[in-house]
């Protein structure tokens, strides 16, 4: 199982937590779309604490987290 | 005795309080998250506080910048944090810059300070401040906030900065939503980082994440990204 945490926006509508087979998710880009969230809606991919990108590989016992720009001050 | 209570403090002591008044700010942004930042500084007698700043008030500003009033639209909200600033804490030095931050202001603005508080609303001010602390080696206080959301993290050599997280790739959002309370909560956080690095004293590496909709806080782990410029190049 892969672990997907969301962050802020990205939650509304959603849970905060998903464990997801390995097999519906092989990239962090099939998460993403596996959680019907619009692409570009994440910006920040943390596979294990280090930015990554859609195309990157993911495999069993992952940690991924996924952030919307969060920008306000 | 003004810092009585804090001074009190097992953290901070005399000691503490001494290297808090010799302190060297800047605070990037006296918006939403800039004022509890700037305020809570000010009021611990961090002794040297300088805002970069080049706004005006705007009506819609005070809904959450709880320094300025309904007479002050129109004017420099740097000039009117400073007053009321020195106001607070007339023990303490604050100074206003009327600018934005920019590749050739941020070298000489970031040297010699002791930290750096990140408290603007646009990705592309982020990145000057990351890279010109990291040149500089001075810890910044990095922080965003979107509705009842906010995160807050230092940037430190060694750790991650913005540029490994990705944000040289991310567009700005357009003015997300924003009320005062979570500004509020995520300023707080800044201000408490930035003591915490003026006393000497670890602060965790992490990223906090606030999600005032569940009332909940969460850790994450943030890690150096090894092909990272991170700055200093
Ligand atoms: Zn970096």
């Amino acid at each position: 199982m892969v672990e997907v945490r969301l962050f802020a926006t990205l939650r509304d509508g959603r849970e905060k937590a998903y464990s997801l087979p390995r097999e519906v998710c092989g990239t962090v880009g099939d998460i993403i779309a596996h959680l019907e969230i619009p692409p570009g809606d994440v910006t920040i991919m943390l596979v294990n604490g280090r930015h990554q990108k859609p195309e990157t590989a993911v495999s069993d016992g992952d940690l991924v987290a996924l952030f919307p720009p969060v920008g306000g001050g | 005795m003004r810092y009585a209570r804090q001074v009190a403090m097992q953290e901070i002591g005399k000691d503490g309080q001494e290297k808090l008044a010799k302190a060297q700010v800047l605070v990037v942004g006296a918006g939403g998250l800039g004022l509890p930042v700037l305020t809570y500084l000010a009021c611990a007698g961090v002794g040297c506080l300088t805002i970069v700043e080049d706004d005006i008030v705007e009506e819609s500003n005070l809904n959450r910048q709880f320094l300025y009033t309904p007479a002050d639209i129109g004017k420099p909200k740097g000039a009117l944090a400073r007053e009321r600033l020195a106001a607070l804490n007339p023990a303490i030095k604050v100074s206003w810059i009327g600018e934005r931050l920019t590749q050739a202001n941020a070298a000489p603005l970031v040297s010699g300070r002791d930290a750096v508080v990140d408290c603007v609303d646009n990705i592309a001010t982020r990145l000057l401040a990351n890279d010109a602390c990291l040149r500089a080696n001075v810890p910044l206080v990095e922080a965003g906030i979107d509705g009842f959301y906010g995160y807050v993290f230092p940037v430190l050599r060694g750790g991650a900065c913005l540029r490994c997280l990705g944000y040289a790739e991310i567009a700005s959002p357009k003015s997300p939503g924003a009320i005062g309370c979570t500004a509020g909560v995520i300023g707080s956080l800044e201000a408490s980082v930035c003591i915490r690095l003026l006393l000497g004293m670890p602060v965790a590496p992490d990223m906090l994440t606030y999600d005032g909709t569940r009332m909940e806080f969460e850790n994450v782990r943030i890690f150096r990204n090894e092909g990272c410029r991170h700055g200093e190049g």
